[in-house]
């Protein structure tokens, strides 16, 4: 599994952190996402999939 | 011939179900041409799939007409945007965003939010359980603690919270003139400017100095106007939805058999519970969009200009995310329902207001096991004109 964030539409919403904080943060200023891992073991896949289904700005893919 | 009314709330009929009519739009006509109350033609979307397709794409559909100017006569599309950033798209709108997301949805941000949420409602059960039986809940409770902590998170002090829920009575009324809206806000905008002055000369920890010192740092700081609308918008929003939701949510989990025996059997459901009734019962009214160009959705034709409702409480009880959706289930594991919104505009104090309704669900939940209504479903008056949608008065007892 690999994955790629748009930081530049990131609205900061934060739900990615919420969901899958093993992967996903916010950078203290602006709170806009940061990818703490960009290929994560296998057992992060379900936190990632709902992650990306619950980013309201659709900057979170899953890369094949 | 002339078009169907969009569908809207009747909760003297269906106290949490979106009318039937979109079970029926979802499976037949997922698009459909509708007249809105204000006046307004619109696309009605109401599947799941075409409501997040709508809501996510700003680019198709920018949100400039104002997020309800399809139920508010006080909102009119061509008015101009005036510094209304829930009326943004694009990088402009991404800019304040990112002024709001440090303050209200940063992960570390929220847990140092936490143990004010918890004191004020910890304090809030103790003068419930202090108070004589019956209680009314909704403004005595839920909206005191919603009140309580936007008040305290921006620092408005207990003497001019009024000022937030003559704004909110007026801005959220179906029936508002787009005047009347004008004077009715004025007065808590005119304390609002007053306050940013102050907090310039002399900054505090709460998060509207937060946003000036943020901002400062930047290369384009927040304006005065930008500082008072923003806040303002948190203020107003940030009470009377999140204590909406509560109430009514209280009211669908107290009426719904064994749907608060088993969160007081496991408090710790309190999360799921909490998302579950935001996807249940949020947005009855759908949101407005405006199509910026030609295009299609679910295989309908819709042309530049046009306006889209988007359906949120019928999308969010499509069998498509959820085969039962219809059911209330507080056991629930939540999908990714739309019940914030979706897209760039989606709710911007979501976090917190999860925060408060999490907090106080497991409090009742713990405290108040024996939490029930006063009178019969039947009895429980909805508030009317409005489109924040829940019960205008919760009568309950306990013990």
């Amino acid at each position: 599994m690999r994955i790629s964030v748009d930081r530049d539409l990131c609205i900061g919403a934060g739900n990615c952190a919420m969901t899958a904080p093993a992967v996903f943060d916010q950078d203290p200023a602006e709170a806009v996402v940061i990818l703490l891992d960009e290929s994560p073991p296998d057992d992060q896949r379900a936190a990632v999939e709902l992650a990306v289904d619950r980013c309201p700005a659709a900057v979170i893919r899953l890369l094949p | 011939m002339s078009l169907p009314a969009l569908p809207l709330p009747r909760e003297g009929e269906f106290p949490f179900d979106p009318p039937p009519e979109y079970a029926v739009l979802r499976e037949r006509a997922p698009v459909l041409r509708v007249a809105c109350p204000t006046g307004l033609t619109a696309w009605l979307v109401s599947d799941y799939a075409g409501v997040r397709e709508v809501l996510g794409d700003g680019r198709r559909f920018t949100a400039r007409p104002g997020q309800v100017a399809h139920v508010l006569q006080a909102f009119r599309p061509d008015d101009p945007v005036d510094g209304q950033f829930s009326r943004m798209d694009g990088p402009e709108h991404i800019r304040i965003r990112r002024n709001f997301a440090p303050q209200l949805s940063h992960a570390r941000r929220l847990g140092e939010l936490r143990p004010l949420v918890e004191q004020i409602t910890e304090e809030a059960v103790d003068r419930l359980l202090a108070s004589p039986q019956p209680a009314e809940l909704h403004l005595g409770f839920s909206q005191w603690i919603t009140t309580a902590v936007i008040a305290e998170l921006i620092g408005v002090p207990a003497d001019q919270r009024h000022l937030l829920h003559d704004a909110a009575t007026a801005l959220f009324a179906t029936s508002t003139t787009a005047a009347e809206l004008e004077q009715a806000l004025a007065p808590l905008y005119g304390y609002l400017y007053g306050l940013v002055g102050v907090r310039r000369a002399q900054p505090g920890d709460d998060v509207l100095s937060r946003m000036i010192v943020h901002s400062s740092g930047g290369d384009r700081p927040l304006t005065d106007d930008e500082l008072v609308t923003m806040n303002a918008a948190l203020l107003i929003a940030g009470f009377d939805t999140t204590a909406s939701l509560l109430s009514y949510g209280l009211v669908a989990m107290l009426t719904t058999p064994g749907q608060w025996a088993k969160l007081c059997a496991d408090p710790g459901l309190a999360p799921s519970a909490a998302e579950e009734l935001v996807r249940y019962l949020g947005v009855g009214t759908g949101l407005l969009r405006q199509a910026t160009e030609d295009t299609e959705v679910n295989g309908c034709r819709i042309r530049a200009g046009d306006f889209v409702v988007a359906a949120v409480q019928s999308a969010n009880r499509d069998p498509a995310l959820h085969p039962d959706g219809d059911r209330l289930d507080v056991t629930r594991t939540p999908g990714a329902h739309l019940g914030f919104g979706h897209g760039a505009h989606t709710c911007v104090g979501q976090q917190i207001a999860r925060m408060e309704l999490v907090t106080v669900l497991r409090a009742l939940a713990v405290r108040v096991p024996t939490l029930r209504l006063a009178v019969p479903l039947r009895d429980i008056v909805f508030k009317q004109d409005s489109v924040v949608r829940g019960p205008a008065e919760l009568p309950v007892a306990w013990g």
